[in-house]
């Protein structure tokens, strides 16, 4: 039996139980308000979680059918899947690896650093990193970050061996094992890291937050969540007057409802939540909602994110440990003399087998392939993650003939690659490259990139209407009542792992809806 | 497979069922319910010819084999194995799986374009590398908590570098 009636107009209800979604649903419990949380996929726990990298992608992820079109190589190697998250309770933090990094002040006004760059449509954010720090703040304290709070970093593995002497022998400096939000040492509840190296698949051990583990439980502990999982959101309807009223969905058993909001709050990742907007096209919004300078799905961002995999002489073993334990900061600062606007993090990465095999290089097979997936155990990874360049032609569309199980269009995805993202790619890959090959690499695969993970900017914020689709609190400006917790509002990618940022804007965003009340 | 000193004991997550056993000899195709005898050693010598490890058994291979089958009964699915196939047998008088190396190589790069290739060699990298016994031949651990992660296990026990500094 739901807690809220279906015709109860006095709750929130958000989409999504995501970094964004599940963060948001707590916050707001916690301030008193009644919230429905429609998850479209399972309520998974530790029990569930297997330490396999298909298993668990198959368990984890979105699956369903998606469109690709445009000049990155994502398009051809995953043509149904360009853009990768999770279908599952607490969202794609079920997933991710933890890595923890702020967006520097230079980030958040990325137009007036780089000045024009012709074919990206640009923006500052409409607030500075001042008024975010608090949020970054809470945010840390709440996901236990290493080397904030006094909480020690994660020590270092085999695979930041490699990684370490390679770029100090190159000079680097600004090299560490990172901030992540996984427990080094006990700490609220969870417990310290066995660097199992599964935190991508679940994390069974439980020492990384998620929302699964931590947002939902004390959401549900006060009473005023009502959680709905395998409830797929279909369509947001509004009032007469123009304001976000309801969201018809699809319940585990097929049954169609509609639940009444007093608010609603979208957190479907970059895919889903313009198609939602899209689709909800009525009347009053004919383009779709919050669509009326048509910048709904557009800008679509996904990071210049590569990995490069080298094999050495002796045994690395990297899938010990927690797989992204590193980081490199040297150029995170945007610097007109590389060539190139904006910055970009190198990390750790590390796959188990079965996923280096598949995403080394799609397609590649033969003698030499063979060769390189024998040395498995001699083989390292290291990864950068940067920022791309918003372009209005880079977007989510819905399908003029496709629709998916639920009546919903399906999404394309477009993207061209923009001059300056191939720029910083090349840089890094040579960096990644030069790194192991001082740290002795007998060999370096520069891969391509991966299905999108850092889905971000689709429905970006704006300081003016003309320019995105949410205000400064992530409220649509043109349909009050509707806002967007997901990557989707960043305004700029920035360089840096997102999902820190997204907590932080939810929790943000949790205390102005709380202050304004549900109404 | 010969156990050798340089064996890595992988695991598979207690959870998840064990490798499927496949016969050895020539009538393991009777596991197959989609796919014809003759069809299968096509698809087991073009899953050899993508991923050649010569010190791994055909078993590896044949349970790819068997996952194509699994595959094929979606009816989708089942055309492009059989347009994989079909291709494969337009290229050469001999049967796919009697030719030498060289040509197989020859002839699946001509049809590497193709989505019945896509289809087959995506598939096949993804199940045959989530293979126990294959990741114990080439060093990769497999499930881990289970076993308490690494920790204690070597997580950091890389020597052949110099020692890391203390203040990182």
């Amino acid at each position: 039996m739901p807690l809220y009636d279906f015709d109860d107009d006095d709750v929130v209800v958000v989409i999504g139980s995501g970094a964004g979604g599940g963060t948001l649903a707590n916050e707001l419990c916690q301030g008193g308000l009644k919230v429905v949380l429609l998850e479209a996929g399972k309520h998974l726990t530790v029990d569930d979680f297997v330490n396999d990298d298909w298993a668990a992608y198959d368990m984890l992820s979105w699956l369903e059918k998606r469109t690709a079109s445009g000049t990155w190589r994502v398009a051809r190697d995953y043509p149904n899947a360009p853009s990768w998250h999770c279908k599952v309770v607490g969202g794609t933090t079920t997933h991710w690896s933890g890595c923890t990094y702020r967006l520097t002040e230079d980030e958040m006004r990325a137009r007036s650093l780089f000045g024009e760059i012709p074919g990206t449509s640009l923006i500052d954010w409409p607030f500075k990193l001042d008024d975010l720090t608090p949020y970054y703040e809470k945010a840390e304290r709440k996901m236990g970050v290493t080397r904030t709070n006094g909480l020690p970093p994660l020590p270092a593995n085999n695979n930041f061996k490699v990684m370490y002497w390679g770029a100090k022998r190159l000079g680097l400096q600004q090299i560490s094992t990172g901030s992540h939000a996984i427990n080094a040492v006990p700490y609220d509840g969870r417990p310290a890291s066995i660097q199992d190296g599964f935190t991508t698949s679940g994390d069974k051990h439980g020492a990384r937050w998620s929302t699964l583990n931590v947002e939902i439980p004390r959401a549900l502990a006060t009473g005023r969540l009502d959680l709905r999982p395998e409830s797929r959101a279909v369509k947001i309807e509004h009032s007469a007057d123009g304001k976000a009223n309801a969201v018809v969905y699809v319940d585990a058993h097929g049954v169609t409802r509609r639940q009444a909001a007093a608010i609603v709050v979208l957190a479907g990742n970059c895919a889903e939540s313009p198609r939602l907007l899209l689709h909800s096209a009525s009347g009053k919004y004919p383009d779709g909602l919050a669509n009326g300078f048509g910048h709904v799905g557009r800008h679509y961002l996904r990071h210049v994110i590569q990995t490069v995999w080298s094999i050495f002489e002796q045994t690395v073993n990297m899938h010990r440990g927690e797989l992204m334990g590193g980081v490199i900061k040297d150029f995170v600062a945007h610097d007109p003399q590389r060539g190139f606007a904006g910055g970009y993090y190198i990390e750790l990465n590390a796959m188990g087998m079965p996923a280096t095999a598949a995403l080394v290089d799609p397609g590649w097979w033969g003698r030499d392939f063979a060769g390189v997936m024998e040395q498995y155990s001699k083989m390292s990874g290291i990864f950068m993650t940067g920022e791309d360049m918003p372009q209005p032609g880079n977007r989510v569309t819905l399908s003029a003939s496709e629709v998916d199980a639920f009546g919903v269009p399906v999404a394309n995805i477009h993207y061209d690659e923009h001059p300056n993202d191939l720029l910083m790619r090349n840089h890094g890959y040579n960096t990644l490259t030069a790194i192991h090959k001082a740290a002795g690499a007998k060999r370096s695969i520069q891969a391509p990139a991966y299905a999108a993970s850092h889905n971000l900017g689709s429905n970006r914020m704006s300081a003016k209407p003309q320019d995105g689709v949410l205000d400064r609190h992530g409220e649509a400006h043109e349909v009050k009542n509707l806002f967007i917790a997901d990557g989707s509002a960043f305004a700029t990618g920035g360089a840096c792992n997102p999902t820190l940022t997204i907590v932080a804007l939810a929790i943000r965003q949790a205390e102005y809806i709380s202050k304004r009340g549900a109404a | 497979m010969p156990q050798t000193e340089n064996m890595t004991i992988a695991h598979k997550d207690p959870k998840l069922p064990p490798p499927l056993e496949v016969p050895e000899g020539p009538g393991w195709t009777a596991l197959l319910q989609n796919i014809g005898a003759a069809q299968a050693e096509v698809l087991c010598a073009a899953v050899r010819t993508f991923y050649p490890h010569d010190a791994i058994p055909e078993a590896c291979y044949r349970r790819v084999v068997y996952q194509l089958d699994q595959a094929a009964r979606a009816a989708a699915a089942a055309a492009l194995v059989r347009g994989f196939c079909g291709r494969l047998a337009e290229l050469s008088a001999l049967p796919f799986f009697e030719l030498a190396e060289t040509y197989r190589v020859q002839a699946l790069k001509q049809i590497e374009t193709t989505p019945e290739f896509f289809f087959v060699q995506r598939l096949s990298v993804r199940y045959f590398y989530d293979d126990v016994e294959l990741w114990s031949a080439f060093g990769y651990e497999g499930a881990s908590v289970h076993l308490g992660g690494y920790v204690q296990r070597g997580f950091d026990d890389l020597d052949w570098l110099p020692p890391l500094p203390s203040d990182l």
